[in-house]
């Protein structure tokens, strides 16, 4: 299972020499969702950079350097595909942090430069958590195809947040 | 850090043709179709305190200056005029939310709201102040609109994408660097709006774009190319290319316009270029991403995108002075034309961070509209 599936990468054949670039609009989406239950014990579900098993697709995590800024982890996603992702910041009392995509095949999830923040706010027995992302469309040249383009990147990175907090939300609240 | 060996220097570069026009127009972006996400500040290690150092010497000549815009004649007319001349007003493109908003600094409230499609992202003032033009990189084209009316004056499409803008202070004439290609557009102002005029090789991806404050040279980043063209404006050909740092973005001139400093995206640091050496004299570091550099007083600031932070620097020494925190995704930043304070976009939470650039504090946070971008000469 990939993080998304795409059928018109073809045409990614068609970057030139501009592959290094990207386009020039940046997107941001955010997802939130509610959870009925204490902070710490969602916390305790999304907290370790080291365990992305939350992640729907997600069947291993492998990397180095624990919670510490730059440390580093290869998710496998059901189906074989990798993400390869670095932790930028971290802030355990607040609850929070942030990580990068060094790696990720653009067939995976269609996005560059990719950075995402987790954020998980208590208040009493509820918790409201929020992922949110900011990248550039997968087709990184001028006039992309519909399946590379900014709307796409958006709906599949917004599709696997929505995925993402709806798992954790089930595991959070199934009892202890 | 000396780069002087790593400098080049050439003449007469032959130059492939530029990419034909692309076809089609990409649609209008969408804004992140969420309510205004909350966004909580993240410090960034050792970014607090800033050294205490003498203040900054001001007169006329060290005024703020971007693209070399503001003559020293020009700035002493601009402060002349009666008053509505002082209230200082930043432009800013909010890129997400297809507009251009015309922001109070004094009253910090967003005075007018203009909707501009195709996703605007740079901008540059005529040189009276009156009109700004404002690049589409999706919607490929320039915008330019009337200040005092606050309404859209005239649309322009271009090829590529335009991105980076910057006007001759002398003979108002209008650059717009195409992203995708290696060549800078050149637009004649007319009553109506601007008018093709022809275009420039550069390197690849130019990026930001300044002007020397006698008009006679262009300079442009080559993002992809690691390189600054060196243009001269009447024959339009590139007369040298220096090398800088990874991937430079922004490019602003010193005050004194003798000098000219890259963000260098990918090796996060400044590169500073001296121009009658017409080679980088130095570098300093900055946080992660740098983006865009503004000078108040003696003091550099550029944004740092990754790190959500401004880094301050001396130009003179090419020594990091301390950061600030600020927004998230920082990116366009300017000084107001007293050098009393620096205004950054936040593209990430909507917002613009005021900072004060003797203390480094940030002094005030002003809301606006969604993906703030203001890359270019955006303070009236």
């Amino acid at each position: 299972m990939r993080f998304r599936t795409l059928a018109a990468v073809a045409a990614l054949a068609t970057v030139t020499f501009a592959a290094q670039a990207h386009g020039p609009t940046r997107q941001k989406v955010s997802e939130s969702i509610e959870i009925n239950a204490p902070a710490d014990k969602v916390w305790a579900i999304v907290g370790n950079f080291q365990d992305g098993s939350w992640i729907p697709p997600v069947e291993k995590t492998e990397g180095k350097g624990g919670n510490e800024v730059k440390a580093t982890r290869t998710l496998t996603l059901k189906g074989g595909a990798t993400v390869q992702e670095e932790l930028a910041k971290y802030d355990a009392a607040k609850m929070t942090y942030m990580y990068r995509i060094d790696k990720v095949d653009v067939k995976t999830l269609p996005v560059n430069d990719y950075s995402s923040t987790i954020e998980v706010e208590g208040n009493g027995d509820k918790t409201k958590m929020t992922w949110r992302g900011a990248f550039y469309r997968g087709y990184m040249n001028n006039d992309p195809p519909p399946d590379l383009n900014d709307e796409a990147s958006k709906k599949a990175v917004s599709d696997l947040y929505k995925a993402g907090l709806q798992n954790v939300k089930a595991k959070a609240e199934k009892g202890s | 850090m000396m780069q002087a060996a790593r400098s080049m220097i050439v003449l007469g570069q032959a130059r492939r043709p530029s990419p034909p026009p692309s076809a089609g127009e990409g649609g209008p972006r969408r804004g992140s179709g969420e309510g205004k996400p909350r966004f909580r500040r993240w410090l960034v290690e050792g970014g607090q305190a800033a050294p205490s150092l003498p203040s900054p010497v001001r007169s006329a000549d060290t005024l703020p200056r971007r693209g070399g815009r503001v003559t020293r004649r020009l700035s002493l007319s601009l402060l002349l005029l009666a008053t509505p001349a002082l209230a200082q007003e930043a432009i800013v493109t909010t890129q997400l939310g297809n507009a251009v908003e015309i922001v109070d600094l004094a009253s910090k409230r967003v005075l007018h709201t203009i909707p501009v499609a195709g996703a605007p992202a740079g901008i540059a003032l005529s040189p009276d102040r009156a009109r700004a033009y404002v690049t589409r990189p999706e919607g490929h084209g320039i915008t330019v609109i009337d200040l005092d009316s606050q309404k859209v004056l005239s649309e322009l499409a271009l090829p590529g994408g335009p991105l980076g803008v910057g006007v001759n202070p002398k003979s108002g004439e209008v650059y717009v660097a195409d992203w995708f290609a290696e060549r800078v557009f050149v637009l004649r102002p007319t009553p109506e709006g601007l008018s093709l005029d022809g275009e420039i090789a550069t390197g690849q991806s130019p990026s930001g774009i300044a002007v020397t404050p006698d008009g006679a040279t262009l300079l442009v980043a080559n993002r992809e190319s690691d390189s600054v063209s060196v243009i001269d404006v009447a024959t339009r050909k590139e007369t040298r290319c220096i090398a800088v740092g990874t991937h430079p973005f922004g490019l602003t001139l010193s005050p004194d316009g003798t000098r000219a400093f890259t963000a260098n995206v990918l090796s996060d640091d400044v590169s500073a270029i001296d121009l009658a050496a017409g080679r980088e004299t130095g570098r300093v570091k900055t946080g992660q991403r740098p983006y865009v550099i503004a000078f108040a007083g003696n003091r550099g600031f550029v944004t740092d995108q990754y790190s959500n932070t401004v880094t301050a620097f001396d130009p003179a020494t090419m020594q990091t002075l301390g950061t600030v925190d600020v927004g998230d995704h920082p990116e366009g930043i300017a000084a107001t034309r007293d050098g009393k304070t620096v205004v950054v976009a936040n593209w990430g939470d909507n917002s613009l961070s005021l900072i004060d650039p003797e203390s480094l504090k940030v002094t005030a946070t002003i809301e606006t509209g969604d993906g703030p971008r203001a890359f270019g000469d955006f303070l009236r």
